[in-house]
């Protein structure tokens, strides 16, 4: 018991990280109809430029401010200067952000090496609670996020902006009919989730060490996880990342550890396949050309 | 297209800076569906057959003649990639995972069974295009994009099944096989023949995506891309066609995938993962899906840029990358597109040719 208790700790960390990034995907996704591939190149970034902040002596959690605040200024010049463009064609922007994803991969390894970077735990404390060692880290991870995950929601749910947002969602030509400046929200949800894979990346870097490669993986998690949640959805989007990290932790845990990896896979094909909604609902996004 | 035919005619009396405008729509615009006379297809068609089996003659060492090896069973892929996205619209960022199966069937074949390069190619072929097929069911249910993560996901798992698959894949490592069993008189070991072994192979894709572009087939598939639920109202069984283009599609894939092996000698699982899956979507979208020879203009520059220029790996990939995202954005439909538009500037504009559907560069 203890044992699977402290997995689910470990499984909650890990999919803290995995629904930062979906929650962006789903935005930029869901409103845009753009399918960032580089998402995961702007998480690795944060956890770079945390890494290298944390190496120059400054303290984590300032780093992880400022490594949001980066990747969100990369995010506003990536949407200026290149997805702008393509927003009446989604296949050309997709193919975009390959090419921006390989461009940041291999910047990163010309800046520093292609080597895994790691930095000390932040806090080094371990929690025993009722015989249960929790890494103090992990919990505030799961803390971080969850607020993250609070104030987006509550955001989009109840705000004025958040409104006009779901509103450009749903139906982008009477948005735009009524007033709302769609074409900037695209650009604020751009940077919103540009600034949230940029903290996610800090947040990943305090938990495992990461590689200039680290983005291509968690990539496709993020992608899982606001499909299966449901696109435009962030509560999907939680939800789904839920799923995958306790599929992911518990199948570490129990099942066969080499085929870990699959099996969020293989729910997510199903998920697709079975349910293209997503689990919770959500816009199937703009029709695809 | 008329909307070049109309910019066309305005350059004559446009003044300077609307001039410059003008030439640029001319270069960007899609022309695709444009015919070219048939005298031009045919020229560039010899003149292209010409150049690749003049190649090993030429002295360029045996260096140009391996890449030229690798970009040739590269775009004998693409072709089937060009297929689907160009003519059908269903782009896949998991085609490398169906190169790989035609590669590792044939592999599989060859260690368990002891089958050489012929008698395992069909077996290869066939399977990679039922494994297309069966990819492909999605399809029928979902969107474009949640099409390419289905994909993408099929990819990975293929890497992590082949990784898994202890003995019979040869796991992380990969597996070994003999060189192309020799015909009578010709033997594949010496590298000049190898390339004229995949260049044949690349002749009958260019001829099959030739014959498919021109017929009532690929009409259909046009049909279906352009508008499905119009394709749908007018009798177009539309499931069948799109199975059917993701089936010929895999074909294409499967021979890729044994000639690559039997280039390689050696497969293993990270030459059919994400990566190399993404670099031929990016050769296709580089090229031009819409063109006859767009994929293999895309699979040469993606080969080639790193040699000609020189530079590291690390900086070589920076370069596509950049080169990906100025195409993207300058010339949408692909440097054949681009290609296309020079020649029809340079001819003063095209004189429209009847209803032809066969226009591609």
């Amino acid at each position: 018991m203890d044992i699977f208790v402290q997995q689910l700790v470990n499984s909650l960390s890990v999919a803290s990280v995995t629904i930062l990034i979906g929650i962006g995907i789903t935005l930029i996704f869901g409103l845009a109809g753009i399918v960032n591939f580089a998402h995961g190149e702007f998480l690795m970034v944060g956890g770079m430029a945390t890494w290298f902040m944390v190496g120059a002596g400054m303290n984590f959690f300032v780093a992880l401010v400022f490594a949001g605040l980066l990747v969100g200024a990369l995010g506003f010049a990536a949407e200026r200067c290149l997805f702008r463009f393509t927003l009446n064609r989604p296949m050309n922007g997709f193919i975009m952000s390959i090419g921006l994803s390989v461009i940041l991969q291999h910047a990163v390894i010309r800046v520093f090496n292609e080597f895994q970077k790691s930095i000390t735990d932040p806090i080094g404390l371990v929690w025993t609670i009722g015989g249960v060692d929790i890494v103090a880290m992990r919990a505030i991870v799961v803390a971080i996020t969850a607020v993250i995950v609070a104030i987006t929601y509550f955001g989009i749910s109840r705000s004025r902006y958040g409104m006009a947002l779901r509103a450009s969602v749903s139906d982008r030509d009477t948005a735009e009919l009524m007033g709302i400046p769609v074409r900037r929200y695209v650009t604020g949800v751009f940077i919103y989730g540009s600034l949230l894979a940029g903290i996610g990346g800090a947040l990943m870097i305090s938990l495992f060490p990461i590689t200039p490669f680290t983005g291509s993986v968690i990539i496709i998690r993020g992608f899982a996880v606001s499909l299966i949640g449901g696109l435009g959805n962030v509560g999907g989007a939680v939800v789904g990342g839920l799923v995958l990290g306790l599929v992911d932790g518990l199948s570490a845990g129990y099942g066969y550890p080499e085929w870990t990896d699959a099996y969020s896979l293989v729910v997510m094909i199903l998920i697709l396949v079975l349910r293209p909604q997503g689990l919770l609902g959500g816009t199937l996004g703009p029709k695809a050309s | 297209m008329p909307m070049t035919d109309n910019s066309a005619g305005k350059v004559g009396a446009a003044p300077e800076g609307a001039r410059a405008r003008d030439r640029l729509a001319l270069l960007t615009a899609d022309n695709a569906s444009v015919p070219l006379p048939a005298g031009v297809q045919a020229i560039t068609a010899i003149l292209l057959a010409a150049l690749l089996i003049a190649l090993p003659w030429l002295g360029l060492g045996y260096r140009f003649l391996s890449i030229a090896i690798t970009t040739l069973y590269t775009a004998i892929g693409l072709y089937g990639l060009g297929l689907q996205f160009g003519q059908a619209g269903i782009m896949s960022v998991g085609h490398a995972a169906l190169m790989g199966v035609g590669a590792y069937a044939s592999a599989i074949l060859s260690v368990q069974l002891g089958l050489g390069f012929w008698t395992s190619l069909p077996f290869a072929m066939v399977l990679s295009a039922i494994v297309g097929g069966v990819i492909g069911l999605p399809t029928l249910r979902v969107g474009g994009q949640h099409y390419i993560i289905i994909t993408f996901c099929f990819c990975a798992l293929f890497v992590i099944v082949l990784t898994n698959g202890g003995t019979f894949t040869g796991s992380a490592t990969g597996l070994d096989v003999g060189s192309v069993t020799p015909l009578p008189g010709i033997n594949f070991d010496k590298l000049s023949n190898n390339y004229y072994l995949v260049l044949a192979a690349l002749f009958l894709a260019l001829a099959a995506t030739y014959l498919i572009g021109i017929s009532r087939y690929g009409r259909t598939l046009r049909a279906i891309r352009e508008n499905e639920q119009l394709a749908r109202s007018v009798g177009i069984n539309v499931d069948l066609h799109k199975l059917g283009v993701l089936m010929v599609s895999g074909l294409f894939a499967g021979l890729a995938g044994v000639l690559q092996l039997y280039y390689l000698r050696h497969i293993s699982p990270t030459l059919f993962g994400a990566f190399p899956s993404l670099y031929l979507a990016l050769m296709v979208m580089l090229g031009g899906a819409r063109y006859l020879y767009g994929p293999l203009i895309g699979a040469v520059i993606v080969n080639f840029l790193p040699e000609v220029l020189n530079l590291d790996p690390v900086d070589s990939r920076i370069a596509y990358g950049v080169c990906l995202l100025l195409v993207i954005l300058l010339l949408p439909g692909g440097v054949g597109a681009g290609i296309k538009n020079i020649y029809c500037a340079l001819a003063g504009g095209f004189d429209k040719q009847g209803g032809g559907s066969n226009g591609r560069a």
